[in-house]
């Protein structure tokens, strides 16, 4: 099975901002960006319960003083989310020299969300476009929405 | 010409200092310009992106820099055949710009300087060799058949990558400029993991050449690490006398004195 765990900046997200001006530079019409690190294992079902608290303690991918984990329900973008990801890139087997119990393969995803003016999710064409001139280089990476 | 080169810093570039000193040991007139000050570039007859992680290389290596207000006027000048010269980091932001290998539009990347296959940050003495014609690179003007030039591989994101297609098309139009070898000149898997072996990338033209490895870090004897460096010990001339990568150099400032490529 595939679990998915989100992590996110609780501080400002310099990533995030200069994203955010680089868009609204190239005319997106975005007014805040949001970013999260992705984290997918493939584990076995009986290591399941124990994952999120190996992944708890592994400081180059949650640092509780800066970082909000979040189990997701399932390994897909959410509603209005872009994962992108390395076209060919082989499965990690361990973070940071770390084997995590029970865990077979990890992958990272960045997930982008933006937002205009309004609060709302952008709309599929200009977050389209935000992802084909700017978050995505095509020639070795994938958008996931 | 008066053979002026701008060199482009961008917040987060580090290797400006020795990609200054380099162009000047040649001869040209070369100047630090910031990323603030676009509207003075045009006046340049060349420009070279050195190094380093601009914008902290937030989200892809060269993406941001690819498309500041600065690389506007590069694109331009690429496109109006001024020579433009990408070293690591710029080479990554001259992918990014879509302005190597050139096959698709500007700012449209078809290909990148992407994560090592290793997964990690690596520095090693390395050689490159000419794997084209020297005429299919005008911005190394006068540069011998299979040319070696010493330098240091020093990056994470340096595997070239791009969709299978376009590496043939990179391949059989003459795009791969220098791939890695020993320093005799034999080929060598690169040590990123780089598609093609590739150490360099040229567009259609050849005036805009963007090559990973540094040669401005292997200019000077000191800098080397064969046995010259140890056997100019004590002697400070010796020490500072031209290296194999100023050779690299003087083929940038023979072309960029001819003027703009054809």
């Amino acid at each position: 099975m595939t679990r998915a765990f989100a992590v996110t900046l609780v501080i400002p997200d310099n990533e995030a901002f200069t994203a955010y001006e680089t868009l609204a530079r190239l005319g997106v019409p975005v007014a805040d960006v949001r970013r999260s690190d992705i984290w997918l294992f493939d584990v076995e079902p009986d290591a399941a319960g124990s994952l999120a608290a190996h992944v708890r303690e592994i400081e180059t991918v949650y640092n509780p003083n800066k970082h909000r984990l979040v189990e997701r329900a399932t390994a897909e973008p959410e509603p209005g989310e872009v994962w992108v990801a390395a076209r060919e890139e082989p499965p990690m087997m361990e973070i940071a020299g770390r084997k995590l119990p029970g865990v077979s393969a990890i992958r990272r995803r960045t997930a982008w969300r933006l937002f205009d003016d309004t609060g709302r999710a952008l709309g599929p064409t200009d977050r389209d476009r935000a992802v084909a001139t700017f978050l995505c280089n095509p020639a070795f990476q994938v958008a996931i929405q | 010409m008066s053979g002026s080169v701008a060199v482009v810093v961008f917040p987060g570039t580090n290797s400006e200092d020795e990609t200054l000193r380099a162009l000047q040991a040649v001869g040209l007139t070369a100047e630090l310009v910031h990323w603030s000050q676009p509207e003075t570039l045009p006046r340049f007859d060349a420009y070279v992106l050195p190094g380093g992680f601009a914008y902290e290389d937030r989200v892809r290596s060269g993406a941001v820099a690819a498309h500041d207000e600065a690389m506007r006027t590069v694109i331009d000048a690429a496109e109006a055949g001024k020579y433009v010269l990408g070293i690591c980091n710029g080479a990554q932001i001259l992918a990014e710009a879509g302005l190597v290998p050139g096959t698709g539009a500007a700012r449209r990347p078809t290909a990148a300087f992407a994560p090592n296959a290793s997964g990690r940050f690596q520095s090693v003495h390395v050689y490159v060799k000419l794997a084209v014609a020297p005429a299919r690179v005008p911005i190394l003007a006068g540069i011998e058949p299979g040319a070696v030039i010493p330098a240091w591989a020093s990056h994470g994101d340096g595997r070239l990558a791009a969709p299978a297609e376009e590496l043939a098309r990179i391949a059989s139009d003459g795009h791969l400029a220098f791939v890695y070898a020993d320093r005799d000149g034999n080929p060598v898997p690169a040590p990123n993991g780089a598609a093609l072996d590739c150490a360099a990338l040229t567009n259609r033209v050849g005036n805009v050449l963007a090559i990973m490895p540094h040669p401005e870090r292997d200019a000077w004897t000191f800098q080397h690490v064969d046995g010259t460096r140890e056997s100019a010990r004590g002697d400070t001339s010796a020490m500072l006398a031209p290296s194999g990568g100023m050779r690299f150099f003087a083929y940038f400032a023979q072309a960029v004195r001819a003027g703009v490529a054809a």
